[in-house]
């Protein structure tokens, strides 16, 4: 028990110093601040962890859960509660707004409370202004006022929280009374809201604030780490939204945060601390809140096709960046596309090609026809055979002879075995003289020729002659001698030669015939003298020469 | 052999080639040789020439007017000798074969198609194909004489192709085999009877225009002159590109005007894809004297066979 007693003791302790502390400092004189005493600077230090780890349950994602001062610089420990009160202050700035708005709604209750509360609420908010701007001057102090001041402040909001609970559960009653008529637009609560408002104008009474005033929150709620200070809506900045700036939020996106709130708000019944699923909610940001709106399934039919739009856009972006598939793409080898692909796509060709006829029973039946009408007429394409050339001459017709042969058959059989065994020369007739005219000419013809164009020549055929040949040489008609051997050589010398007897040389003649032989001389040449003279005498018919009688020279 | 072969190509090739220059003599005689008939004055563009020309004219006789071609060539025995053909396949025709006994070999449509073919033409000669070159093929056929020779290819059994090759150096025709009957899919053998061998008339239907006519003259020449009073008949009809091809046996019964026929022997459709001047072992080297072009945008519209 003792040890008990002293746990509690204990853990009191820490947070009945911290009390100390921060009463301490609040009692301290402001000189104080600024001296410089460890003890002050101790008490300082207790009293900020005190109100740190007091307002800790509030905030969640916290990465300290408890002031760490021992050792640390102001610095630091001013890092940390930072870290703390930034978004402590937006969230509870929102819950002021809401608050104010909702207190205001419950005109017709407890105006006069709601009033005073709201100037509260309002001199509360300037306060925390006017803190604000002093933070960011100064040091650890004022800002462990600000966040008294928060505290404050928040114990504010629990009880307009609770309020607000109760609004909301009258609202829903009203709602449920009026079904029949009331739909997302119209509702009859904001309705008479309105109208009410609208006579006080036209009257001059004060305007109490409807509900759907809701966009604010939106506006407000997208501003989340602004430490810039916001203009809390008047009367008149109203007025001038809804006539001017008339928009979709204004009719829908107050039910989005209603619902929201609603939701938010059972969730405050449920749970002890109060402020936290607030906070929770409220830090969401508009994707999360556009999350809860898809799962619960509310909206108009624009959203839904404009989610729809939206979806596609998305897709279509998506796969316009992506690379196309191979079907896409225009010339595509085997090698960029996946292995029989081709098989499975439906390819579709343009075919040039005519295709191939189908055999009916009409086609038959026409070809057919043809063929018979061909049948009848008899015209066919068959290959015809071609004239032959005549290349033979033409043939000899042997006319016969009808005279009676006057030789008798005896007598040709002897002629004809004479020719054969060659006794007798072969007759020749006219037609066969004209053959072997031919026959010749064509044997010298072909001679010549083949004497060009063959390399073995052969030689002049031997025709042979039964004529006699007066100056062949005896040794010829025996011996085998090249032709191109003359005659004249193949005769023996005294055959060529003409003379007589023995010659002899003048070296070689005796006294006796040189004697001889100069008187043939003299004979010769007298005689050849007077054979001379007598025939000029003849011609001239006188002797010239006196003395010269016509007698006979001395022979 | 060799170099004579060579030897008498050169010189068909070489004649091939002199027959523009040929070509434009004939035009230019046929001109003066007309108006001369019409009594019309000569063009203008042939005066220079016209003397000339004009002897040349004179000289003629019925032989030398015509224009000679190298189709005139090719088929220069076809109308003194009957053609005698070769029949043969693609390379291995029955590679589904395996294990089967010769009875079920000779069930596959392509051989089926071949021993079809072998009795459609007269003169024909079927051989295995085996695995014997292209080029061996025709070393043989021209050894014997061939005039022509005739591949048949398939795919998968059902036969596609169908080549045919003129033997001296003729020319060559490429066709593709589609919606291929063969008589066994008609009837039953006994049904049939045995088909008649009797050479054929001839119908070639609507080959009109020049390339038609060439296709027309190369189907012709693989058979022989018929006699006048045969009662066989093959047609070849034309429509569109795709020459069908049937073969009936007629009969005239109820006098002159009456004619019936009775279809006999298989049925396809031809669509020629090529015609290369030269044998089947020269595919490559060769000149193509036409190609099929499908993807030519304005395919769809043409008729190159005629009509």
């Amino acid at each position: 028990m003792a040890a008990a007693v002293e746990m509690e003791k204990e853990e009191e302790s820490p947070m009945k110093k911290g009390e100390e502390a921060l009463e301490r400092l609040r009692s301290a004189d402001p000189p104080l601040y600024l001296t410089q005493s460890s003890e002050f600077a101790r008490d300082a230090r207790a009293a900020s962890c005190f109100l740190f780890s007091s307002l800790v349950p509030f905030c969640t994602k916290l990465p300290v859960d408890r002031l760490l001062v021992e050792g640390f610089d102001a610095e630091q420990i001013w890092y940390q509660i930072d870290l703390l009160s930034r978004p402590l202050l937006s969230t509870v700035r929102r819950e002021f707004k809401r608050l104010e708005e909702e207190h205001h709604s419950r005109a017709g209750l407890s105006t006069i409370d709601a009033d005073g509360d709201g100037e509260e609420m309002v001199v509360e908010k300037d306060e925390i202004s006017v803190d604000d701007e002093g933070d960011e001057e100064d040091g650890d102090e004022s800002e462990e006022k600000g966040s008294e001041d928060e505290e404050d402040g928040e114990e504010d909001d629990e009880d307009d929280g609770e309020a607000d609970e109760e609004e909301e559960e009258e609202e829903e009653a009203g709602e449920a009374k009026g079904n029949v008529v009331e739909d997302k637009f119209l509702k009859m609560q904001d309705l008479e809201n309105y109208l009410e408002n609208a006579e006080a104008k036209e009257y001059g009474h004060p305007v109490k604030k409807g509900s759907g005033r809701k966009e604010k929150d939106d506006d407000t709620e997208e501003e989340e780490d602004d430490m810039d200070l916001e203009d809390f809506d008047s009367d008149g900045d109203e007025d001038a939204e809804l006539g001017a700036n008339a928009r979709y939020e204004d009719f829908f996106g107050g039910n989005k945060k209603k619902q929201q709130k609603k939701c938010g708000t059972v969730g405050k019944r449920k749970r002890s601390s109060t402020e936290l699923d607030a906070v929770d909610h409220f830090e969401n940001t508009d994707e999360d809140v556009e999350k809860n709106d898809s799962e619960q399934k509310l909206l108009s039919t624009h959203e839904k096709e404009l989610q729809k739009m939206r979806s596609k856009i998305e897709e279509m972006e998506k796969a316009n960046l992506d690379p196309k598939s191979w079907t896409m793409q225009g010339e595509v080898t085997a090698a960029k596309r996946p292995k029989n692909s081709a098989l499975e796509v439906d390819l579709d060709f343009e075919h040039n090609v005519r295709p191939a006829p189908v055999i009916t029973e009409e086609v038959t039946a026409s070809l057919e026809d043809i063929i018979k009408k061909r049948i009848i007429e008899g015209h066919f394409d068959d290959v015809e055979r071609a004239p032959i050339l005549p290349s033979k001459p033409p043939k000899e017709t042997k006319e016969m002879d009808e005279n009676k042969s006057k030789k008798g058959l005896a007598e040709i059989y002897e002629e004809e075995y004479a020719q054969k065994t060659g006794l007798a020369p072969a007759l020749l007739s006219a037609s066969d003289k004209l053959k072997t005219e031919a026959t010749m000419l064509f044997k010298k013809i072909s001679l010549k020729l083949d004497a060009l164009s063959h390399f073995h020549f052969a030689p002049k055929p031997v025709i042979e002659d039964m004529s006699i040949q007066v100056n062949v040489p005896a040794l010829a008609m025996e011996e085998v001698a090249p032709l191109a051997v003359s005659d004249a050589a193949m005769l023996a010398p005294e055959e060529i030669f003409h003379g007589k007897g023995n010659i002899k040389e003048e070296a070689e003649l005796t006294k006796e015939e040189r004697k001889r032989r100069r008187a043939n001389q003299k004979r010769r040449f007298r005689r050849l003298k007077a054979e001379t003279f007598k025939r000029a005498v003849q011609k001239t018919g006188q002797s010239a020469v006196p003395g010269a009688t016509n007698e006979k020279p001395d022979s | 052999m060799l170099k004579r072969n060579t030897r008498l190509r050169m010189e068909y090739l070489y004649r091939k080639s002199l027959e523009g220059k040929e070509r434009e003599y004939y035009e230019k005689k046929r001109k003066i040789r007309e108006a001369l008939e019409e009594g019309k004055p000569i063009p203008t563009e042939l005066r220079n020439e016209e003397a000339a020309l004009r002897q040349e004219i004179d000289l003629e006789d019925e032989y030398t007017a015509v224009q000679k071609t190298h189709i005139d060539d090719e088929y220069a025995t076809a109308s003194e000798k009957d053609p005698k053909i070769l029949l043969t396949t693609s390379r291995e025709p029955s590679q589904r074969l395996g294990q089967f006994v010769k009875v079920c070999f000779c069930t596959l449509p392509i051989v089926i198609f071949h021993l079809e073919l072998k009795l459609v033409f007269p003169n024909a000669a079927r051989m295995n194909r085996g695995s014997q070159v292209i080029s061996e093929i025709i070393e043989f056929c021209r050894a014997h004489e061939y005039t022509d020779v005739i591949f048949v290819h398939e795919h998968r059994g059902e036969p596609d192709n169908l080549v045919i090759c003129h033997l001296p150096f003729g020319p060559t025709a490429f066709f593709e085999l589609l919606n291929v009957v063969t008589r066994h899919d008609i009837k039953d053998k006994k049904a049939m009877g045995t088909m008649s061998e009797a050479y054929p008339h001839l119908i070639l239907d609507n080959f009109s225009s020049k390339l038609g006519q060439r296709t027309a003259n190369i189907l012709k020449h693989l058979f022989p002159v018929p006699k006048p009073e045969t009662k066989r008949i093959i047609t070849f009809a034309n429509k569109s590109d795709y020459i069908s091809f049937r073969h009936h046996v007629y009969e005239k019964h109820g006098g002159p005007k009456s004619v019936e026929l009775k279809e006999v022997g298989p049925r396809f459709e031809l669509r020629l894809y090529q015609i290369i001047l030269g044998t089947v072992d020269q595919q490559n080297e060769a000149q193509k004297e036409w190609v099929l072009r499908p993807y030519m945008n304005t395919a769809k519209k043409q008729n190159v066979l005629g009509a």
